[in-house]
């Protein structure tokens, strides 16, 4: 078969992640097929005959023989596992019954229960300092059904949204209306954390956190140092608490 | 093969101005943000505008070119406040041609000299637009300047802060200003299925020891080249507005390529002091005074516009929401592809076929932009650089991480020796797309036009500020010529629409 220019690489190694070796090293048996398949040579494949030669067909079967592994993705965004559930892995807490779900992050650090009822379930980088915490009511958001729900019913009001997107188009409809947000995921400079501070809703991104389920009431520390961008850089980033509200 | 090979100047600097894109880019992607959606698929439409620039953008660029060099719409750009500047410009460009080529390149679908030619003319494009947009500042990019844009002329800025109406916390213009801030960000990152280049800020620019302006755009807010908000955004009456920011006791120590800052103490509603409200794009002459006749007119400006933005979201969200995978894929492929649309704009040579569609030779490799896979590879792209071809040699420490890697792959000098290459991808091919066709409707400053009017206009406009009489008053001759007639004339041009500052013109500055 014929050997592509990037095959003779000095200092190539392989990619950390196996899916991508996986991919990259089909992509590349596929351009070596079909650039013995078209006789050419390689300036005129290039941007020639390979046009013509490699397909979506091609890459559809790539995909194939991942799955026909038995591997199955990881997924990102709802729609993707919900228009082919095939091919992703199986979602927790997004549909049905979620009332005893909760994130249960591996780092979550967890106390006893205080003089004051709160326990502490995990920790978060507050996206601006406020002057007092905040309490309310612990409510799941992670798809637009539930955007939906909220856009209809409103939100109500104490509402601390459980949020692991820290985009700020899923919530859009509704984001203005929550009194907090608990982000499992992204930084404060993440698009739902410059949100909130444009809007002013004390937030706490890149929360690890544990045992919180919807309606469970809860207080995040608002008051807490607000994280920057340099204490990412330096590893200094001062997280603040969450803590559930037992009685 | 062409018949005239690229000089070794013409490569050695195309691959400093390669290096110093993958530097930024690593440097932005690394401490800027981390992003993720459940809403759209964000790394597999990133990839895929990605490999739909590297086929693309040559071609669309000497289209553009033919009618307007890249220096000429950036001068324009200084005088605007359309999507022409950061990230658009500053970043996008040349970055999101190179990490389709790279992706390309890891994929072994291309060798390093392959496209060579178009790499040169891209970067060269690039770097002409950016010298003459940061003409003011000496720069050629934010990140070069320490993190700093400071874009706009003496004769700019003075308009901006004197017209500005002063505000604070509990009064009503600060109360409507602050909630439209928050209200028109939240709408521009649904416009740009989550991601941020609706938005933009430049500056800061120095007031005085408490107080900085920076001045903020917000970018295809109406019916316009984004298909998605035809019906949605009819009532919106701006496609594009400029918001001059005064903040009080707060030091923008960073405004990068993104357009994003930071700011110690953080920039919260309580900092801001003042604000002003404008239009413009490239039918309009410069920027354009929106309800700015007074505080009250403002803040009902505000107001009025806070609600239409509400009701937009609510109706682009609900039309979102309905789509399919491969049509939100495709609206973030051509948000991110075609930011650097509005260049076809200004020349007056928009066509939907140019930025409205993906090339089949990008559309091919959807299937393999999966989520995991596409979130895999594009952190390997930005920031793990872990693939072979990122990988250099051992001795060698990038900068910011001291890895032995990098992120372009740079031209090798090797073909100024004979060795062969290709010179370019060829001209774009018919592409498809899976949303529904643009209706023939833009918004501009001029009313709502077809595009074939739209496009007409433009080719036949040129604001009087970038008049050959005007074009190269720059602020070196203004500082020493400003008593002379044609000083006044130039700043009485830019004061036209003043309510403090008309007809003052040139005058003497002390600092």
């Amino acid at each position: 078969m014929a050997g592509l220019y990037v095959d003779d690489d000095r200092y190539g190694g392989s990619p950390n992640s196996l899916l991508v070796e996986a991919v990259r090293n089909a992509c590349l048996d596929l351009v070596r097929r079909k650039l013995d398949e078209s006789g050419d040579d390689w300036a005129s494949f290039v941007f020639g005959s390979s046009e013509r030669l490699i397909t979506t067909a091609d890459f559809v079967a790539v995909e194939r023989r991942i799955l026909d592994s038995g591997y199955r993705f990881d997924w990102s965004a709802v729609i993707s596992q919900r228009e082919r559930p095939d091919a992703y892995k199986v979602p927790e807490g997004i549909a049905g019954d979620v009332s005893s779900f909760s994130f249960e992050h591996p780092e979550a650090i967890v106390g006893e229960a205080d003089a004051a009822g709160r326990t502490q379930r995990g920790l978060g980088d507050n996206v601006v300092q406020k002057s007092v915490n905040v309490a309310g009511t612990a409510r799941y958001v992670r798809s637009s059904e539930q955007v939906i729900a909220l856009m209809q019913s409103g939100v109500p009001a104490g509402t601390i949204a459980i949020i692991d997107d820290s985009g700020g188009t899923l919530t859009a409809p509704v984001l203005e209306h929550f009194a907090g947000i608990v982000c499992a995921g992204g930084t404060v400079r993440s698009h739902l954390g410059i949100l909130a501070r444009e809007y002013g809703i004390p937030c706490l991104m890149n929360a690890r956190i544990s045992g919180i389920c919807d309606g469970d009431r809860v207080e995040i520390e608002a008051t807490a140092e607000a994280t920057t961008g340099e204490a990412y850089f330096g590893g200094k980033a001062k997280p603040a608490r969450i803590w559930k509200i037992e009685r | 093969m062409s018949d005239t090979r690229p000089t070794y100047a013409q490569l050695l600097e195309t691959n400093n101005l390669m290096q110093n894109c993958g530097d930024a880019t690593y440097w932005l992607c690394l401490t800027r943000t981390v992003q993720g959606s459940k809403l759209f698929p964000v790394s597999p439409y990133i990839l895929l505008s990605y490999l739909n620039a590297f086929y693309r953008y040559p071609t669309l660029l000497k289209k553009i070119e033919a009618r307007m060099p890249a220096e000429e719409i950036a001068d324009r750009a200084r005088n605007m406040g359309m999507k022409i500047t950061n990230s658009a410009l500053g970043w996008a460009l040349p970055n999101f041609y190179l990490l389709g080529r790279e992706l390309l390149l890891s994929l072994g679908f291309l060798r390093p000299q392959d496209a060579l030619e178009d790499v040169v003319y891209v970067m060269g494009f690039w770097k002409r637009y950016l010298l003459s947009w940061h003409r003011n500042d000496g720069h050629i990019t934010n990140r070069e300047y320490g993190n700093r844009a400071q874009i706009l002329p003496d004769r700019r800025l003075e308009v901006f802060h004197k017209d500005l109406y002063e505000c604070r916390p509990g009064d009503p213009l600060h109360e409507a200003a602050h909630t439209f801030l928050a209200t028109v960000s939240q709408y521009g990152f649904l416009v740009s299925c989550e991601s941020r280049i609706s938005l933009t800020n430049s500056g800061p620019y120095r007031v005085d020891d408490r107080h900085q302006l920076v001045v903020r755009d917000f970018m295809d807010l109406a019916e316009c080249s984004l298909p998605w908000l035809d019906g949605v955004a009819r009532d919106v009456p701006y496609n594009y507005l400029t918001v001059p920011t005064l903040v009080r006791d707060c030091n923008f120590r960073l405004v990068d390529d993104w357009g994003s800052f930071e700011a110690t103490p953080e920039f919260t509603a309580e900092h801001l002091a003042g604000i002003g409200l404008y239009t413009s794009d490239a039918l309009s002459e410069g920027f354009l005074p929106v309800g700015m006749g007074s505080a009250e007119e403002l803040t009902d400006t505000f107001n009025s516009l806070n609600a239409v933005f509400k009701q937009a979201t609510n109706k682009l969200w609900l039309r979102i929401a309905g789509w399919t995978r491969d049509q939100m894929i495709d609206a973030g492929a051509l948000t991110y592809y075609n930011i650097i649309k509005d260049l076809a704009h200004v020349a007056g040579v928009f066509e939907v076929k140019d930025w409205l569609e993906i090339d089949p030779r990008a559309e091919r490799f959807r299937p393999l932009l999966n989520d995991e896979f596409s979130n895999q590879i594009l952190g390997s792209l930005v920031v793990g650089l872990d693939l072979p071809n990122h990988r250099q040699s051992p001795y060698q420490m990038m900068q910011y991480s001291d890895g032995a890697s990098r992120v372009y792959t740079p031209l090798p000098y090797s073909v100024l020796a004979g060795d062969p290459y290709v010179p370019g991808v060829g001209p774009i091919q018919n592409g498809a797309s899976h949303l529904d066709p643009k209706e023939d409707r833009y918004r501009t400053t001029a009313g709502v036009l077809t595009l074939e009017e739209y496009n007409r206009r433009a080719r036949e406009f040129k604001p009087a500020l970038c008049e050959d009489r005007y074009r190269f008053l720059c602020e070196t001759w203004v500082k020493y010529n400003y008593r002379t007639p044609l000083a006044d004339d130039l700043y009485r041009l830019e004061q036209r629409q003043s309510r403090t500052m008309k007809d003052k013109g040139a005058g003497r500055r002390d600092t």
